[in-house]
């Protein structure tokens, strides 16, 4: 403020000054002294319009200088409507697919945390230090020893996400609502305060089981009490249990999911009286790891620091507590890496889905690049005139990437259209669930961000080399004659390898896409391995209408009793995760007998299902061995039965029935194979075979459970009377997720890798395109500066195939050489992708389908423009210019 | 002053006016009223300068770097703001200046495409 006064001062005195001289001077020269003042006013101008345009200059000197180049820049743009046309097109294109997919990178992985300062705050927890998939995880013990023994955060919060049965009165049947308990200094340490009441007292946060209160989250406030801030102090029934409403969550804290908002936060401390089950102890069992926690760091604290201070203090619970806490390391993870490690698959997706954008972005911005170049001579005698007349070089390097960034911002626009249209399609994805579980692909303003920057970006990259070329123009020569400065070899070097790039860069994004679409279609029609049809599921969870153990237990044995019964079921079992399904495959430790494991590993984590009496038959997975039995009860010797990957893996050329493992641990119960079955698909419909163990149900009681019943007809007659049969039994149990396992399978495994192959075979045909767009215009370029040459050949009798010949050659070269190079690199993204299917060796096919193909459709692009040229009138030809 | 000089006077470039602005002090500091005279005596009354403008031209070659200001006394004990060349601004003239003269040479070329070669 001082600084601008005093400046303001100083222009005033310079003014002034400059009037007082010029009186004097003419003063001096025998003016009158009332004219001679008037005389220097006049000299000068008005001093007002003056001070005005020297104000301009202090501040806005670069934005005068940016507006001068953007409306030369658009100038120069509209003139050549054609290039512009190509160009913006084109980076659309590319910029439009690096926003769609960024909208679902952002949806599945990236998007920040809705809370205050998200970049602070890391994931703590413990992972088994021996498996590769492993989540982090804590149990409340764990978790209050973090919270008490560490320095490096500000506050540490720990979740939990469950299903609650939800109801207003006590009369009225309970509904499934997705809930999350969360510790009392849950919105203290997330920054959040609630929009309505108060948040959690630390009192609240004392007493197992006393303080029934719950905050409720914002859409489900709006939706199921229409926004009535009168809901304060309401009672609501959360598993049976009367709640007092004392707080309402803002609208932007949508919950620490990515995947549904919560329909309301309870306090850890009651956590023990909403367990489905009595032998629980959430609070007190060290290996009840259930909780998610999440610590802001403490000003100046890096991740590592904080990384070596809870391994420490992992470490110390290690040693006392070897039970519970052998092999758990504890670590401390950023939001993303936690989140990678939550879903390798969908991390791997993003990624792959990241790079094919950008390479088909790379394609577009060669393009560009490449129409720049060729525009390059037509502009040399403007630029040698502006360089004559005093322009700086860099003046006009800045000029003509303001030009670019036209280009691109233009682009990045039309790219955002493109992008929304990408979004709209992958909305389709869908979830099976009853459950508001939502994927929240959206073009926000992250996705505005990244598509500007990738535009700012990509004209730098396609715009500067151009510009530092054309700038570099010899002066005299070009001021002579519009063609006198013939591309220097060097310029069209850098243009052939543009254009053999685009090539290369479009034949690996076709090998991939069909690669990946004949890969999917394998893997489809080979099927997942086991009947995905006469199938019904209905889930339960008689926790909700709190039943204990015992009763849970009973009840889930008649409703299979009872569903075998009813009419049209050919048979039924209890399944803990259904294959393919969202979730409920958890991780387990075992120690197989007789295996040695290599150095400094001493078990190993497997994926397992708990599954009842004739699960095989009922999901038609083919065995050996035995299924589980009704003598396979609570008290009976553990048994399992592995999969065949397994069973392979840890007993080599021997049979596994019979063989033994250890559960957790090698001072673990042992469990008896009983049963092999055959390798399925568990995650997703694609992926290499995984180990993985089943157990009976009635041994490793759950929550939840999923009765699967087969059909002899249509498995959707079937929803009907199996109601009937379980509200016979129960007419207050909740009943969920009823479908057929085709409808299931359709949404889960079909639709949504048809989208994915869609997607990148949109990405493919893109690249494509935009290649063959380069490699004509690169043909076109050349052919049209040799018109002359061309015209002479045929006017002294050269043939006009010989011609043709000729200047095709050029693009032939450039098309072979980009498909050798495209080939190589085909072959390295193969092997990463082969992990992603059960691979058997080179996929030849793909090769002899995509080379030819594009080979094909490169001697098109180079043919048009060679057989124009070669047409051309050598009189024509000749007189031109 | 008659109309016939008002317009045989060129409107100055603005580009024009920066050069000979530093072209003025490469004979040393001057004072705004000194710079305008001397560009309009230099160039023998054909470059008219209304005076006014040289300011903002003045402060945008500040704020360049290719002079400098500074608060000084001038000869007769007044406070005034003295302008000099900058290392920078003397050798962008340089530069400048062989540009100019390459213009005119190239100008001169396209005028007389048979150059001291053609005449051999």
């Amino acid at each position: 403020m001082k600084f601008r006064q005093r400046r303001e001062e100083s222009l005033d005195h310079e003014i002034r000054d400059y009037i007082e001289r010029e009186t004097r001077a003419n003063i001096e020269a025998g003016m009158p002294s009332d004219q001679a003042r008037h005389a220097a006013m006049r000299k000068l101008g008005s001093p007002q319009q003056v001070k005005e345009e020297t104000r301009a200059v202090w501040g806005w000197v670069w934005l005068e200088r940016l507006w001068q180049d953007i409306v030369h820049g658009r100038r120069m743009l509209a003139k050549n409507p054609g290039f512009t046309l190509v160009a913006v097109l084109s980076l659309a294109i590319g910029i439009g697919a690096n926003s769609a997919m960024f909208s679902l990178a952002d949806a599945l992985l990236l998007r920040p945390l809705p809370v205050l300062r998200p970049s602070e705050v890391v994931a703590v927890g413990t992972v088994e230090s021996a498996a590769g998939f492993s989540q982090i995880v804590a149990s409340y013990r764990d978790y209050v020893d973090f919270r008490d023994q560490s320095k490096s955060f500000e506050g540490l919060a720990a979740f939990a996400d469950s299903t609650f049965g939800y109801a207003t009165r006590r009369d009225a049947l309970a509904q499934l609502k997705l809930g999350t308990i969360v510790t009392g200094n849950m919105f203290r340490v997330m920054g959040v305060e609630p929009e309505l009441g108060r948040s959690f007292r630390p009192d609240e946060d004392q007493a197992a089981g006393r303080d029934a209160v719950l905050i409720l989250g914002h859409d489900f406030w709006e939706k199921e009490f229409g926004a009535d801030p009168s809901v304060l102090g309401c009672k609501l029934l959360i598993g049976g249990i009367e709640f007092t409403v004392i707080g309402v969550a803002p609208a932007r804290f949508t919950g620490m999911s990515r995947y549904f908002e919560s329909a309301f936060y309870v306090p850890i401390m009651m956590w023990p009286r909403l367990v489905n089950n009595p032998q629980d102890r959430p609070l007190e069992a060290r290996d009840y790891r259930n909780l998610t926690i999440r610590g802001r760091l403490k000003p100046g604290v890096t991740v590592s620091q904080a990384q070596a201070e809870i391994a420490a203090i992992g470490k110390n619970l290690e040693r006392a507590y070897p039970d519970t806490n052998h092999n758990r390391a504890a670590v401390v993870r950023t939001e993303l890496q936690a989140r990678i490690q939550q879903s390798p698959p969908d991390a791997q997706l993003v990624a792959m889905l990241i790079t094919l954008a950008i390479a088909v972005l790379l394609v577009a911005c060669a393009n560009v690049g490449g129409l720049l170049t060729s525009r390059a001579p037509t502009r040399a005698r403007e630029i040698a005139l502006r360089l004559a007349i005093g322009a700086g070089r860099q003046r006009l390097i800045r000029q003509l990437l303001t030009e670019s960034l036209l280009i691109a911002v233009a682009g990045g626009l039309l790219g955002l259209l493109v992008g929304y249209g990408g979004v709209l399609f992958l909305r389709q994805i869908k979830i099976p669930s009853d459950l508001p579980i939502r994927i929240g692909i959206e073009l926000d303003q992250r996705v505005l961000l990244y598509s500007m920057c990738l535009a700012v970006a990509s004209a730098v990259l396609f715009g500067l080399v151009p510009a530092i070329q054309t700038t570099r123009t010899n002066l005299v020569g070009a001021l002579r004659s519009a063609t006198a400065d013939a591309p220097g070899p060097r310029r069209l070097w850098g243009r052939n390898l543009l254009v053999a790039a685009q090539v290369a860069i479009s034949l690996v994004l076709l090998t991939v896409t069909t690669f990946m679409f004949r890969g999917f279609q394998h893997m489809l029609g080979r099927g997942p391995g086991f009947r995905t049809t006469h199938l019904l599921m209905m889930s339960f969870d008689p926790g909700l209408v709190r039943y204990d153990e015992k009763q849970a237990q009973q009840f889930l044995h008649q409703l299979v009793e009872r569903a075998r019964t009813v009419p049209g079921v050919k048979s039924a079992a209890l399944t803990y995760a259904i294959p393919l399904g969202n979730d409920g495959v958890d991780g387990v430790t075992v120690v197989p007998e007789g295996y040695q494991f290599p150095k400094g590993k001493e078990d190993v984590s497997v994926l397992a299902n708990d599954v009842g009496e004739s699960y095989f038959d009922t999901q038609g997975i083919p065995m050996r061995g035995r299924g589980f039995l009704a003598t396979d009860t609570h008290d009976s010797p553990r048994v399992a039965v592995v999969n065949e990957e397994m069973a392979r893996h840890y007993w080599p050329e021997q049979d596994a029935i019979g063989k033994r493992f250890r559960l957790n641990d090698r001072k673990g119960p042992w469990v008896q194979v009983v049963g092999v079955a055959k390798t399925i698909k568990y995650l997703w419909i694609a992926g290499a075979p995984i180990e993985f163990v089943y157990f009976p149900y009635v041994q490793h009681v759950k929550p939840r459970m999923t009765l699967l019943a087969e059909s002899f007809g249509d498995p959707a007659s079937l929803a009907a009377p199996l109601r009937e049969a379980v509200h016979a039994l129960d007419a207050n149990q909740p009943i969920y997720n009823v479908r057929t396992y085709d409808e299931f399978y359709h949404y889960r495994a079909v639709s949504t890798t048809n989208l994915i192959i869609e997607v990148v075979g949109a990405m493919g045909v893109m690249g494509v395109i935009l290649a063959m767009v380069g490699l004509y215009g690169l043909v076109a370029y050349a052919a049209g500066r040799r018109t002359r040459e061309i015209g002479i050949r045929i006017a002294i009798g050269a043939q006009r195939g010989s011609v043709l010949r000729m200047v095709m050659h050029q693009g032939f070269v450039l098309a072979l050489s980009g498909l050798g190079v495209g080939l190589v690199a085909s072959f390295g993204a193969e092997g990463v992708l082969k992990a992603m299917f059960t691979g058997k060796g080179t996929d030849i096919t793909t090769y002899l389908l995509v080379g030819p193909a594009l080979l094909a459709v490169t001697i098109l692009a180079g043919y048009i423009p060679a057989r124009r040229a070669s047409r051309v009138d050598p009189m024509k030809a000749l007189r031109y210019e | 002053m008659s109309t016939q000089r008002e317009l045989s006077r060129v409107e100055l470039l603005q580009g024009t006016l920066d050069m000979l602005i530093l072209r003025t002090l490469l004979f040393g500091p001057a004072h705004g009223h000194a710079i305008a005279h001397a560009i309009e005596h230099g160039s023998e009354d054909v470059l008219q300068v209304e005076h006014g403008s040289l300011y903002p031209a003045l402060h945008r070659l500040v704020r360049q770097g290719l002079i400098s200001a500074k608060e000084g006394v001038s000869e007769n004990n007044r406070r005034a703001k003295f302008y000099s060349l900058t290392a920078k601004g003397r050798k962008h003239l340089t530069a400048e200046n062989s540009k100019w003269a390459r213009l005119t040479q190239a100008i001169g070329r396209i005028m007389h495409p048979l150059g001291e070669e053609g005449q051999l």
